[in-house]
């Protein structure tokens, strides 16, 4: 079955630039993964009708993983920030190692 | 986008994003009333704010130089996100100003 993975920014824009790297890296290993990024307002919306395995937040709405720990808790989803050197680098396959990690 | 642009948006983005996290974060400490932590991310947001105007120092210096960059969508995004983090951090000085006197009522 293949692994959902979020990621979460403020409007979403900057993270899919990441998706596109990270779905480049999943192709290159061979992993199943549906991969996707969407505004953080309009996160938990989608945690819920999509089934996600794990979420990650882009650096910029770091203060928010307190309130999405709380509300990822109950449904076992694991959420994290991405760290911003990795973000920076758009390095695709460090934070799909993340999410994968996450997901274990 | 060549390599230098694009190395600045993702500069903006990034260190602008990072200030806003670390202002709010500041103001959450400040409705603890813990004034010392507060102020440690008042601060952290203010050099990350001056990382990200680099950033857009060098894109200027770019322009300025002659070189011509097609403006992008993503690049509009960037400029949003450094003006939002400047607005962001000024105001969040203020916030845990309300609270200090707030506690010394």
């Amino acid at each position: 079955m293949s692994k959902k993975i979020m990621l979460a920014c403020a409007a979403g824009m900057s993270t899919s630039l990441l998706v596109t790297k990270m779905q480049k890296a999943a192709e290159e290993k061979g992993l199943n993964a549906e991969i996707f990024a969407v505004p953080v307002s309009e996160a938990i919306q989608n945690v819920e009708e999509k089934n996600v395995d794990v979420v990650l937040l882009g650096p910029q709405v770091r203060y928010m993983l307190h309130q999405f720990e709380q509300d990822l808790e109950s449904k076992s989803i694991p959420v994290d920030v991405i760290p911003m050197t990795d973000y920076g680098m758009m390095d695709g396959m460090k934070v799909l190692s993340l999410a994968e990690n996450l997901m274990e | 986008m060549n390599d230098r642009i694009m190395q600045a948006v993702m500069g903006l983005i990034m260190y602008g994003g990072d200030a806003k996290s670390s202002a709010m974060e500041a103001i959450q400490f400040a409705k603890q009333f813990d004034f010392d932590q507060a102020e440690e991310k008042l601060k952290a947001a203010n050099e990350s704010l001056t990382l990200a105007h680099n950033a857009q120092t060098d894109m200027l210096i770019a322009e300025a130089q002659g070189e011509e960059n097609t403006i992008t969508l993503l690049m509009v995004h960037s400029q949003d996100h450094l003006m939002t983090s400047i607005t962001f951090t000024d105001l969040a000085k203020e916030v845990i100003d309300l609270y200090k006197v707030m506690e010394s009522k």
